[in-house]
Formats: C-alpha cells, structure tokens, sequence
C-alpha cells in the first residue's frame, strides 16, 4: 500500500511498532475528520458527540505537532478525505508506539510535502474545531447572552434561553397547566424583547401598514403573507426606517409578529 | 450450580417471566424503548419509547385464584406523553424521544411521575376511576343536554360502579429553561423539587411552579471555543436535599452541596480516578466518559458507568473507585471500529439492587452483567425470545476472548452490537428485573420469589 508517487523502499525491518502508531493515528484521523464533517452537515449535532470528536482530533493533533518536533524524517501522513488505509487493525496503541521515534525512512523528498500539509493541517483542524464549536454557540444560543446570574435570584424561563414556542399544531395546554409563555401577549413581548427580532423589525418600514390600522383591530387580517415578507430586509441591509417611538408601533409591531407566525 | 446474586449469600437463578412488545423483526424507531423505571413501591413499571409514548405497567396481586400468574406485570396505562415540536426560529426539529422517566412517591391514591424529552419535562398524574356519577339533572344517560323547562322533578345523582378506567392527564409542563439537551431528571428528597441537566447546565425546580427555574450549575465557557468537557447525567441524594452529583465527559463527578452557594458552579467534592498509563489510547477520554451516575439506595456510595466498566465510589474517598467491574473488557482491542460505527458513544445505564449488594448494566448482543459485590461473582445472562419459555432458567453466557472457542461460547466478532442493552432496572424490594431490549422489554423473576 502507498501514496501515489510514494517510492516504496524495502525496510520491512523497521516497520513494527512506529507504523502501527502511525496507522492507528491516521484511522483516527480519518474517522473523526469523517464524522466531524457529517455532524457539521446536521442541523443541530449532539454536543457531547462533537465534544469527544474534537477532543480526539485536538489529540491527534498534538500527536502529529509532537512527532514533528521530536524525528527528522518522518512517514509521510496523508492528508484526508482519503482512501482509507486497509491497514484499520485493531492493534492497541501502546505508550510505548507514542513515543517510539518514528522510522527514518530516508523519505527528505517527502519532508517538505509533509510540514506544509501538516501545517495547513494544523491550520485548518484548528480552524475546524474553533468553527464547529462556534456554529453550535450560534445554533444553540444565538442571540443575547444569558443574564448575569445571581445568588438565589431565580432565572425566569428566558424566551432567549431556551428560545422556542410549542407548534401551535401540537400544544398540550391545559387548563390545569401553566406553561412558561402564559398567554399570547406574553409570549409576544417575550420575542420582541429578542435581539435578533428587535433588529429584524427596526428594519420594516412600517409607515407601509398606517392605512391598515383600523384593520388590525377587527379581527381577521388579510393582509398577504407575501407582500409582508417584501417588506423585511434581508439581513446584512442596514436599519432605513425612521424610529418613531411609542406604543402604537410596539402595537403594529406585535400584529405584524403575530401574522408572521401565524401564516 | 449457575453463580448468582443476592443479599445473604444465596444463590439466586434468574428464570424468564415475561416479554412484551413486537415480536417483529423489522422494529420501527418509534417503539424503541428508550427509558425503563420500577416506582417506589415497585408495583409500577414505566417504559418510555422514542415515539414520545409512556407504558405503565401494573404488577398483579398474587393470588390463590391465578397461583402461575406469580405476580405478573400488566399494562395499567398507555399515553402519548411527548410529541415532536418544531423550534421556528433555529429551524430544528425537537425529538419526541423520551429520555427519562422519575416515579414521585406515593402520597395519594394517585401516582405521579416526571417524563422528559430534549427541552420539555412533564409531570402527570395517572389516577383510576371506578365510579360514575348517573342520574344527572341537566342531561340524559348519553350526555345529550335535556331541555331545563321540561324538568319537572330533581333527582341526586348515584354513584355506580363502572370498569376501570385508568386516566393519564398532565399537570405541570416545565419547558423553555434548556438551551441543550437534557439528559437526566432527578427527584429530591424532599419531595417538593427535583434537578434536570443538559449538556452544560443544570436547573433546580419546584414541582409547583412551571415559569422559572433556579440554575445552580452552568459550566458553558464564555468562548463556545474552548467548550471541552459536558455534563453527562446528574442526581439527587437519596436523603440530603441539599446534595447532587454531576458527571462529566471526561470522567469526573462532582459532588454539590447547595446550602454551601445558590450557584454551585464550585464543588465540594470532585471524583477521579488517576488515569493509568499503561492503558493510554486515542480512545482514552471517549471511553472515560460517564453514561450514567447512580446513588445507592444507602446514600453511602454512588456508581458511575462509562464504556467499558462499572465503578463504584465511596463518598468518603475522591481519588479512586472502591470497585470497579469489567463489564466487556474484550471490546478495549475493538475501539477503533467501534469508534468508526460509533458504538463507542452508546450511553450504557446501570443499577442497583434493593440491598445494594449486587449491580446490574447492560452490554451489546442483548447481553447483561450482574455483579454481586460481596461475592465479586459476577454473571451475563441475554434478553432474547429463545430462553423465553415460561420461568426457564436462564443460562450464564460467556464471550470467547482468544484462543480456542469452547462450545457456547460466542466469539468477540460474533457480537451483534445492533442488540444493545442501554437500560434495565430491578425492583426496590425483589429480585425482579426489567430488561429493555430495543423494542422488547423482559422481566424476569429470581426463582425462589
């Protein structure tokens, strides 16, 4: 087995515990850049999973850093996605094969390819690991950070916190219940008190729905959802309406979320 | 003579009683048992299943009428306790999958238990109706309104008997206090509040109140970045209100005192076992982490579980186990594959016995351990339909870890790891055990009961 342009040297007689390492540590590799990859596909990756996956690719990491500074020649490693090494032998990996010096193979040729696809190895696992765990931050907890927390003060169910609302298809309300939204003007106020959404609707020009006023209070509205959606900016567009204060846009504000979750 | 467990030094001999669920092979996801748990009493047996379903299951009163029956569990109510929810502004799809279920103790006619998925915890009551009123004023036998000027005479309405009826309804739903997923519930001493964990934090509840929550511990770093340890399970004392254990990925409990701070972010005791270097892999932290963390009835002692061993700690001692049971010591030369198919992250769940004297957990090919802890005999015994024939005995099995496989015995990569064993309870008070199988749940009963 080898590398495409890997001259095979005849050395069977060194191989022995040094690449037994060296294979474990590329399986290893592979299989947590595999999984890693695939969990940064799903929506919403189990934290423990990604935690353990990134502690092991963070180790072999610090194998590789390590076995760099410790020989000159090392067995050129190949970078992943790769074809995976029949070589996925279940042989233990002893502390013994950690700190063996890695075989001099005579392989300077290949020395260089090495440190450079180590480094931007490194580089990019670190980059890796530094991005999947910012992506969870942003998927689990975007948004306003947790309040401070103090001594004996009870932290109200945040809508920030564990933001999200029962599918109205779904609810279990009963009348014995209480759930932490209460009614629907609570659950209103707690989204707008939301950083994301307050950004969201300072953006709507809502000198568009002035004529529609009087409607919101009869009941049904009939305003199209999609006419609305042309209203709200896209995210990066910078805040163009004109703020005008006071109760009556929190108001309109209110029936415009309401609508949104509604259609 | 088949090695046994038990208090009092007798050997017990597990026989077969009962199986329940499909006897398909093709299991839908839904009917996957995902939580078993015995109440107080042991009279009631819960299962949750990943389709968001609760079965309780009734014990039968032995009697001279039905001497075979031998206390057989019946199903005593069915109910869909979680559905799966929809978060519109992270667009994840939340699981219905119930991930625990807690028995409150008794103090009515009535019993009450906690259920939980990933975010939303629910308290319901299950209660029996024998009676119904009849001979209402306002309407007819089949519930149609009756026109109040044609009542010319009042009658009180009569009690009579009916069948049983045995009603679920929730009373408390706790939800929006979990940002990440919760994985343990536990009921406190006192009765009055229990604890829910997820990954990173951990909040105190008041049965009663459904709208806020105390946070007691939060380990979530502030750079999300340098996030490299979570919360794996959390319980309760069984006697000292004030005192919780929380373990961790990396192999370490923390004990809690909350008179100590409201916020117990600092613990009184931190549990860890020197890690030995002779055993140092790649695989070393995955296989530390803890699965499932269980005081003993006693308070004296807790067990931990992570992934190939059983441990138990003395609460007086922080630096090493007192115990610790192999529980499928031939897997350590596997890890790799098993890391590949990403068995290694089965979360494997463990008990106590009523006495504390033995511990059970489960393993893969629908193998259990037992360990008895005074004898330091320990058993596997297997959940499957084969030994199921009323009260057979069950047969000790044996995996072949080299060498020549002696006959009945099953070869290392015979194994069939599809058929794990993550969750079992045993009985408060008897030598009764319940099994969950995927789909299937076993009970079986030590012969001499």
């Amino acid at each position: 087995m080898g590398a495409r342009g890997l001259k095979r040297k005849v050395h069977e007689s060194n191989e022995g515990e040094g690449s037994v390492w060296q294979s474990q540590l590329q399986s290893v590799l592979d299989i947590s850049w595999d999984k890693f990859q695939r969990d940064q596909a799903l929506v919403e990756p189990s934290l423990l999973r990604s935690v353990l996956i990134n502690n092991t690719l963070r180790q072999v990491q610090s194998e590789v850093r390590t076995s760099l500074s410790g020989i000159s020649g090392p067995r050129k490693l190949q970078a992943p996605p790769r074809v995976l090494p029949e070589l996925r032998s279940q042989r233990e990996c002893t502390p013994a094969g950690l700190g063996a010096s890695i075989c001099s193979l005579g392989l300077e040729n290949m020395e260089d390819d090495f440190m450079a696809w180590s480094t931007d190895e490194d580089f990019s696992l670190s980059s890796a690991i530094s991005a999947i765990l910012k992506n969870l931050d942003a998927a689990l907890d975007g948004g306003p950070s947790v309040p401070q927390r103090s001594a004996l003060a009870s932290v109200e169910n945040i809508p920030g916190d564990g933001r999200y609302r029962q599918s109205l298809t779904f609810s279990h309300k009963t009348e014995s219940c209480r759930t932490s939204e209460g009614g629907a003007p609570a659950s209103m106020s707690g989204f707008l008190q939301d950083a994301t959404i307050d950004d969201l609707l300072l953006d709507i020009d809502t000198s568009v729905f002035n004529g529609e006023v009087n409607s919101f209070g009869s009941g049904t509205f009939s305003f199209p959802a999609d006419e609305l959606v042309r209203y709200l900016p896209s995210l990066s567009s910078s805040p163009s309406a004109p703020s005008s204060s006071g109760s009556r846009e929190m108001h309109e504000l209110e029936h415009i979320m309401d609508i949104l979750v509604r259609t | 003579a088949m090695a046994g467990v038990g208090g009092g030094g007798n050997d017990f001999q597990w026989c077969f009683s009962q199986v329940k669920g499909a006897i398909d092979e093709d299991v839908a996801e839904a009917d996957i048992i995902s939580t078993v748990e015995f109440n107080y009493s042991g009279e009631l047996l819960a299962t949750g299943d990943k389709g968001g379903r609760v079965v309780i299951f009734q014990r039968e009163q032995e009697s001279k009428n039905r001497p075979l029956s031998r206390g057989e569990y019946n199903v005593y109510s069915t109910f869909q306790s979680h559905e799966p929810e929809f978060d519109y502004l992270k667009s994840l799809e939340i699981e219905e999958k119930i991930n625990k279920i807690r028995w409150l103790p008794q103090q009515n006619a009535a019993h009450f238990l906690l259920s939980t998925n990933d975010k939303t915890i629910k308290l319901w009551k299950i209660s029996e109706r024998d009676k119904r009123a009849e001979g209402y004023n306002l309407k007819d036998e089949d519930g149609r309104l009756r026109d109040p000027f044609r009542i010319t005479t009042l009658r009180v309405p009569v009690l009579m008997p009916m069948d049983l009826m045995v009603e679920a309804s929730p009373r408390r739903i706790f939800a929006n206090a979990h940002t990440y997923h919760i994985n343990s519930i536990s009921v406190n001493s006192d009765h009055e509040t229990y604890l829910s964990a997820d990954d990173l934090r951990i909040n105190l509840w008041h049965l009663e109140i459904t709208d806020r929550s105390f946070n007691i511990v939060d380990i979530k770093p502030a750079n999300m970045e340098e996030l490299t340890e979570v919360i794996t399970a959390a319980e309760c004392h069984p006697h000292q209100c004030n005192v919780f254990v929380y373990s961790s990925s990396k192999g370490t409990i923390r004990l809690c005192d909350m008179r100590a701070a409201a916020l117990c972010d600092r613990h009184s005791k931190f549990f860890e076992e020197p890690e030995d270097p002779s055993s140092r892999s790649f695989f070393s932290e995955i296989i530390s982490s803890i699965s499932d963390v269980k005081f003993s009835h006693s308070g004296r002692y807790m067990m931990t579980r992570d992934y190939l061993s059983v441990k138990v700690w003395d609460l007086n001692m922080e630096n090493r186990p007192v115990e610790t049971y192999q529980v499928h010591e031939y897997l350590r030369s596997k890890l790799c594959s098993l890391y590949e198919n990403d068995c290694i992250f089965d979360k494997f769940e463990c008990c106590w016995n009523g006495s504390d004297s033995a511990i059970m957990t489960g393993s893969y090919n629908n193998f259990f351990r037992m360990f008895d802890r005074n004898t330091r005999r320990d058993i596997t015994l297997e959940a499957s339909r084969e030994n199921s024939k009323p009260r057979a005995m069950l047969k000790p099995r044996k995996v072949c870890t080299g060498g020549k496989r002696k006959k009945d015995e099953i070869s290392v990569d015979s194994l069939d790891f599809n058929k794990k064993i993550l969750h079992t309870a045993w009985h408060p008070k008897e030598n009764v055990i319940a099994v969950a199988a995927t789909n299937n749940l076993y009970i079986f009963q030590d012969k001499i009961n």
